[in-house]
């Protein structure tokens, strides 16, 4: 009694072994297969993803997709959605450098201003020490003892090397400036992570708000994702935060380096609809945007070091 | 004793405990595959995660069936038994005196056609890893199964690979990529005591020896040495 047939398989198939995929591959992997364009035929597409999420599910698995914080992009994946015996194995990092790992995520999710990311300096010079005492909670008398020498003789060079090798799986990903951030596999899979870590979530779209704008509003601590603004207030023009109707400026002039540009104009023409897309593709998938048109032809190659953020018209911009 | 695909109320536990079970070994499976890289998951790992609760005997070969008919079924992938059948000379005698040793293990491999493995689901960045597989099994067949390790890596030099090189642009490592070969069931070492000590020996191995393995790669070489004996023949 066979529900799912080799199309199924395929996509599933191809998002296990090749890792999270942008939309457009995605999309053209499921046009490539069953000759339809999951953007005329998006009844079809979504029936083909329920699914296949319902026979995941008995897995703790799910197919889903997310946004890259960095530049608004939708990627899918399949992400584990529990965390057992089994899944702990699923890994090929060790306990000190899934520990440096965790020290970056934390450092990312914790910052107030909400840049959604660390610079490279800081992330060599987390100290996994502190990450023990965190989790132990009490401290130990003789802080040394509790502490694993792999934690305490983790160099610079395996902290280097695992942070390459965390971007290259997608774990992290390095933003333009040579910072650090959140990868597409942890914005996937780190969800309920976030929001138990007390992430802000977008007013918008629910999801964390790991790099989003704050309301200027000192009291007010409502985060909106820069794709998500674009959605809700292009229209309108002015943006007016939805809890305490505070304006927001459209072209803030923060100091940080990392800000928009007049570009942001110019970016409009790419959305027409006027929806965000949530993430969880179980619930119904309302008019879905059109994605930017990326100059580069990724279709054999949608894997591996995706450093090069090239500022094109991507939606997002620091 | 068990009848395939349904009656397990002689193994009196629920039909939800039975469910459980079954996704936390398709779980394991999945996981442990994707932490050792593709090496074979031995039969008693699997047995032990049903053991661990149930004490029923052929509960475990139950539970594992229903699980290779979900994979199948969800993932398109096929839960392929291995059976250690030639074991190295170095072990003959561990063996004869363990008897009943269960020595099967399991791989996962994608039922997808070929053609459609290539074009949707391969990924790219490991692609070298194959070649390299099929270049190395092929030279240990074409030795007729046996190969003595300096005449492998006699012949891997002549293709650019040197046992000593740890920086290969695409394998990095090159002794660390023959050795996952090792791991992966694809290859055996054995050691053979001679008149002038102990040679290293690499043989084939239950992967590489598994029928529909074994075929395909004999049709490949067969297409490669027609290609070259064609162009001799021109010239």
């Amino acid at each position: 009694m066979a529900v799912l047939s080799w199309k199924h398989h395929t996509l599933i198939q191809t998002l296990l072994e090749r890792g999270p995929l942008l939309e457009k591959d995605f999309h053209s992997i499921f046009t490539a297969i069953t000759g339809q364009n999951p953007g005329t035929h998006q009844g079809k597409f979504n029936d083909y993803l329920l699914k296949i999420n319902r026979e995941l599910s008995y897995l703790q698995l799910d197919l889903r997709a997310c946004r890259d914080p960095y530049d608004g992009r939708v990627y899918y994946g399949v992400v584990n959605n529990v965390s057992d015996e089994q899944s702990k194995l699923g890994t090929k990092y060790s306990v000190p450098q899934i520990a440096f790992f965790k020290a970056i995520v934390e450092a990312i999710a914790q910052d107030v201003t909400a840049v959604g990311c660390i610079c490279n300096m800081d992330a060599l010079n987390i100290k996994l020490e502190n990450q023990v005492l965190n989790n132990s909670g009490s401290q130990s008398q003789d802080g040394s003892l509790g502490i694993p020498a792999a934690f305490r003789n983790f160099t610079m060079s395996q902290k280097e090397k695992t942070i390459d090798q965390l971007v290259i799986d997608k774990w992290l990903c390095y933003t333009e400036d040579d910072n650090i951030g959140v990868g597409v596999r942890s914005v996937l899979d780190l969800r309920s992570w976030f929001h138990n870590a007390g992430v802000p979530s977008c007013e918008v779209c629910n999801e964390a708000g790991l790099k989003a704008r704050s309301c200027p509003n000192e009291g007010c601590t409502v985060r909106i994702h820069q794709y998500c603004l674009k959605t809700k207030f292009s229209q309108k023009g002015v943006i007016v935060c939805p809890s305490c109707d505070t304006q927001w400026q459209y072209q803030p002039p923060k100091a940080e380096p990392l800000e928009l540009e007049d570009e942001e104009t110019e970016v409009m023409q790419s959305q027409p609809s006027s929806q965000p897309l949530q993430s969880q593709v179980q619930s119904s998938l309302r008019s879905r945007r059109k994605r930017e048109r990326v100059g580069r032809n990724d279709d054999a190659d949608t894997v591996g070091c995706d450093t090069r953020r090239v500022t094109r018209q991507s939606a997002h911009l620091r | 004793m068990a009848i395939p695909g349904g009656d397990f109320s002689q193994f009196d536990i629920s039909k939800e405990e039975k469910d459980k079970l079954v996704a936390e070994v398709i779980r394991y499976i999945l996981f442990k595959t994707h932490q050792n890289s593709g090496c074979p998951i031995k039969r008693e790992e699997l047995s032990q995660l049903v053991t661990k609760n149930y004490r029923h005997r052929s509960l475990p070969a139950y539970i594992i069936n229903q699980a290779k008919e979900k994979l199948s079924s969800i993932f398109g992938y096929e839960l392929r038994e291995l059976q250690r059948s030639r074991p190295s000379s170095t072990n003959q005698t561990r063996l004869s005196q363990q008897s009943g040793v269960d020595a099967k293990s399991y791989v996962i491999i994608s039922q997808l056609p070929a053609e459609v493995y290539k074009k949707y689901v391969e990924d790219v960045n490991t692609s070298h890893m194959t070649g390299f597989t099929f270049v190395v099994i092929s030279i240990v067949q074409l030795a007729g199964g046996k190969i003595a390790s300096d005449n492998l890596w006699h012949h891997l030099k002549r293709m650019g690979l040197h046992e000593t090189n740890e920086n290969h642009p695409v394998l990095g490592n090159v002794k660390q990529a023959l050795e996952m070969l090792v791991q992966q069931r694809y290859l055996q070492k054995d050691k053979v005591s001679g008149p002038e000590g102990a040679t290293l020996f690499y043989e084939l191995a239950e992967r590489a020896l598994e029928g529909t393995v074994s075929e395909r790669i004999k049709q490949y070489i067969t297409q490669i040495v027609k290609k070259d004996s064609t162009t001799e023949d021109i010239s």
